[in-house]
């Protein structure tokens, strides 16, 4: 379900770690509600937070190239995933997402606690239908 | 006039200027004002615009529709894909490429991809064409699909789908064309605001320039002020020198002017005086003593303004000598008793045992300053008691100070009064000034004349409970120097040689007396019983060739047909030179500086008041003629009782008999006395006659004679009633005169009493008593 690859100390699958639903959902969850550009009303995002996936995977490195089921990619440095509450996010109003609900997994920042975090470059840092994390 | 001008416009700019000023000020601060809140509001609309764009993100929207093209697209290629036979049919990437765009198309609905887009006129159809499609598909592709994913269906859906491409291509362009127009919307904005800025700017650099302007004006105009304010002061200063220098001028002026004033002035009354014998009639005398009292009056002030005029100028210096206190206590006493006396106030003069013998003073000044206080105390006292009490007391820095406190009964005077008392021309009370005359310098002179001793004049009174007037002054005691312990001591080793002196003396006793202290210092007394006599008796024995003219000339001021001071005038106009230059020595009853001047003025050498005490007469000889005039005298012997008795003077005044008995045996003395007494009735007839005939100079004449004679020998009352005619006689009325004669009358036997209680008995032969001498 997501792939993360690149200088990890603890890979589970060769050089990188996969992580699927059930290994996500054992991780300690969190969740906000925040306004977004996609979606009309406030929505709650829950799930685990991006740095204790990194975590999982014994991630270390300066930046992160978040992709996505479309090939989008974009690039997110490590510091962010310390420095807010960024989530990668498995459930929308508690439910899980289809991909057509931009799901299964969606990088979301708390953009409604930091209003800083509300312009175009952490809008486009928050990458949805999440596949993969590389760690350069 | 040029520094009133400047002044003047000084005083009119700030008027309108200032205002105009200050409403300058006010509109360019609230310019000011108005230009900030602008930027203010400029900047705040830039940064309400900035947060717009952020919150809409409508270049976001951009990238999404964008993107939605891109998926549609690789839909289209996986949907070709899957209705191509040739391929295998890859239904999961088919589901996950369909579900993707869903997604995508799913943000197409949102509100912000609606603002940005919306006005597109071709949006909703599109949208409706896309979401047809997608209700279409959802069959076959949904969450749950109603029909089987077969390449049929796929291929019966590809015509629809293909149909999307060109409306959604559209919506992109029309995304990137609205957005573009929207970021030049906002540029136009941020650039008129941008202007409005700069424009403000401006305005607020225009706005700091005014106030710069102005600021820089208000400090050229302060510093002109300050320029000229500067310049008034330089010539205020010059002003004051100039002020000053001209007021020290004319007090130099004045002090010569005074001092120049009075030598003719003395030559005027001296004039009168001779007038006064030449004969005249009553009317003449009474306008004569008029003009006399006038006169003495003019001279009076003369000295006021000399002496006010020598302490501003600063030209007054003080010549301190050994003073023997209590003699000068004496001697202000004996002047000022007769005032005393004819106010009928009780008068007290003491002085502390504290207080030194002999101090260093100038004693006239002294004297001058305790003459003017007591005056003033008899002056506004009507009733009771004047007392002067001398004290030793420590001043604040623990030197021995001399406090002479003179009080009285008077009429006191209120604070104002006290505050204003020392300044130029003031009297107590105005309303009294018109009662009492004088020139109201008097107490400024003696206060300066007290500060240049190195002491004041303190004043405390009440107004009705009199007045304590204090005068201190350094008391700086003199090392009493051995006395001598006999009268002919020999300590200098001169011997006095004989000296020849004649006395000009009308009264008879006076003449006994002068004749007995003479003899008593070696001295060969010759007489004469008036002026004329006496010019006659010089011009006779000096013009002798075998010489032996007199060695001095003891002139009595008061004498018939000829004065003293007129004597003296002629005396120094004789040709003989050796006559007109013999030492003339005044002998007087009044102590007046003025009749001192007088005195100095017509010519003479020296001046001596009675009673003449054989010291005195010995100081004027040594003065005169060195050590061979006279040896020094031990100090008169302190008076036996203390200096005035409480209540009226005392019959007797034993200092002054005491003085006598140095120069004479007891006998001789009382022979004097007893001789005056034994005339005393015929002086008395000769007063009353002058009383009854209204003969006022008569009267006085014959009081101040017999006036001299009883303080010579110590007949203390009758001296003071003598004196008290002396001085009425002119203005008192008859009444009352004629009870200072029969006063005279009354103390005759008294006075007898109180001398042979004395020891001072009637000489057994008595008519063979003291010899008269006769002109030589």
């Amino acid at each position: 379900m997501l792939t993360i690859s690149g200088r990890l100390r603890s890979p589970n699958d060769g050089t990188v770690a996969n992580f699927d639903m059930p290994m996500l959902e054992r991780l300690p969850q969190s969740h906000f509600t925040t306004q977004t550009p996609w979606y009309a009303q406030p929505r709650k995002f829950s799930g685990p937070l991006l740095r204790d996936v990194l975590a999982a995977a014994g991630a270390h490195g300066t930046m992160l190239r978040a992709v996505a089921l479309n090939d989008y990619w974009v690039e997110i440095p490590f510091e962010d995933s310390a420095r807010h509450d960024v989530l990668v996010a498995r459930l929308l109003d508690d439910k899980p997402m289809a991909v057509r609900d931009k799901g299964p997994l969606f990088v979301i920042y708390p953009f409604d606690a930091r209003p800083e975090l509300r312009s175009p470059v952490y809008y486009s840092r928050s990458a949805w239908q999440l596949r993969a994390i590389e760690v350069r | 006039m040029a520094v009133a001008g400047d002044r003047g416009s000084l005083a009119a700019a700030p008027g309108s200027a200032g205002r105009w000023r200050w409403r300058w000020l006010g509109s360019v601060g609230l310019a000011l004002l108005l230009a900030l809140v602008g930027a203010i509001w400029v900047q705040s609309r830039q940064a309400t615009l900035l947060n717009e764009t952020v919150r809409e993100g409508s270049d976001y929207v951009v990238l999404m529709v964008f993107q939605n093209e891109a998926e549609y697209l690789r839909l289209r290629e996986e949907w070709q894909r899957a209705i191509d036979p040739s391929q295998p049919l890859d239904a999961a990437a088919l589901q996950l490429r369909y579900d993707i765009w869903v997604s995508r198309v799913g943000l197409l609905h949102n509100q912000e991809t609606q603002k940005a887009v919306a006005d597109h006129a071709d949006f909703r159809p599109t949208m409706r064409q896309v979401d047809a499609f997608v209700a279409e598909a959802d069959q076959i592709l949904g969450a749950q699909p109603s029909q089987p994913l077969t390449r049929q269906a796929l291929a019966a859906l590809m015509p629809a789908l293909s149909a999307l491409g060109g409306p959604l291509h559209g919506l992109s362009l029309r995304a990137s064309h609205n957005v573009g127009e929207q970021i030049a919307q906002r540029n136009e904005a941020v650039r008129r605001h941008n202007q409005v800025g700069l424009a403000l700017t401006a305005f607020l650099l225009a706005l700091t320039l005014a106030f710069a302007l102005i600021a820089l004006r208000q400090v050229r105009q302060l510093e002109q002020r300050r320029a000229t304010l500067e310049e008034l002061a330089a010539s205020l200063r010059l002003a004051r020198r100039d002020a000053e220098a001209a007021s020290s001028a004319k007090s130099v002026f004045l002090a010569n002017m005074s001092h120049e004033i009075r030598t003719p002035f003395h030559g005027l009354m001296g004039m009168l005086s001779l007038l006064r014998e030449t004969g005249l009639t009553p009317r003449q005398i009474d306008y004569l003593r008029t003009a006399t009292e006038s006169a003495d009056h003019l001279l009076a002030i003369l000295n006021d303004i000399l002496d006010m005029s020598q302490l501003e100028s600063g030209r007054m210096t003080l010549a301190p000598a050994p003073v023997d206190l209590r003699v000068m206590l004496r001697e202000v006493e004996a002047l000022m008793r007769p005032q005393a006396t004819a106010k009928a106030l009780a008068l007290h003069i003491d002085a502390d045992p504290s207080v030194p013998e002999r101090v260093m003073a100038d004693a006239t000044r002294v004297k001058q300053v305790l003459f003017n206080l007591l005056s003033n105390a008899i002056k506004f006292s009507d009733r009771g008691a004047v007392v002067l009490d001398l004290r030793q007391r420590e001043a604040a820095d623990g030197r021995p100070e001399l406090h002479f406190v003179v009080s009285d009964s008077g009429i006191g005077m209120d604070e104002a009064t006290v505050a204003s008392l020392f300044k130029r021309f003031t009297q107590g009370d105005s309303s009294h000034s018109r009662r009492h005359g004088g020139t109201g310098l008097g107490l400024e002179i003696s206060r300066n004349l007290a500060r240049l001793m190195g002491g004041d004049i303190g004043v405390s009174s009440r107004a009705g409970e009199g007045s304590i007037f204090t005068f201190r002054m350094p008391s700086q005691p003199v090392v009493a120097a051995p006395a001598p312990s006999a009268l002919a001591g020999t300590e200098t080793g001169i011997t006095p040689r004989p000296l020849q002196v004649l006395v000009a003396e009308d009264h008879p006793v006076n003449r006994q007396y002068m004749a007995a202290l003479l003899e008593s210092l070696g001295h060969e007394a010759h007489f004469t019983a008036n002026g004329q006599e006496a010019v006659e008796a010089i011009r006779a024995r000096c013009s002798r060739p075998q010489g032996g003219c007199f060695d001095l000339v003891l002139m009595d001021l008061h004498m018939p047909v000829l004065d003293g001071v007129g004597a003296t005038r002629a005396i120094r106009a004789l040709p003989d030179p050796a006559a007109a230059t013999v030492p003339i020595v005044a002998l007087t009853a009044d102590a007046f500086p003025e009749t001192r001047d007088r005195c100095l003025v017509a010519g003479m050498n020296d001046f001596l008041t009675k009673p003449v005490s054989p010291q005195k007469l010995a100081a004027s000889l040594r003065r005169l003629f060195g050590a061979a005039g006279a040896h020094e005298l031990p100090a008169a012997p302190p008076p036996p009782a203390p200096l005035v008795p409480a209540g009226s003077p005392p019959l007797l005044d034993r200092a002054a008999i005491a003085a006598a008995l140095q120069a004479m045996p007891r006998e001789r003395l009382a022979a004097m006395i007893h001789g005056f007494l034994d005339q005393g009735p015929q002086t008395v007839a000769r007063l009353r006659a002058a009383v009854r005939g209204a003969e006022a100079l008569e009267l006085r004449v014959n009081a101040h004679a017999a006036r001299g004679a009883a303080l010579n020998l110590g007949l203390a009352a009758l001296a003071a009633t003598a004196e008290a005619l002396h001085e009425g006689a002119s203005h008192l009325p008859a009444l009352e005169i004629a009870r200072h004669v029969e006063r005279f009358e009354a103390l005759l036997p008294l006075t007898r009493e109180a001398a042979v209680a004395a020891g001072l008995h009637l000489p057994t032969q008595r008519r063979n008593g003291a010899p008269e001498s006769a002109v030589t």
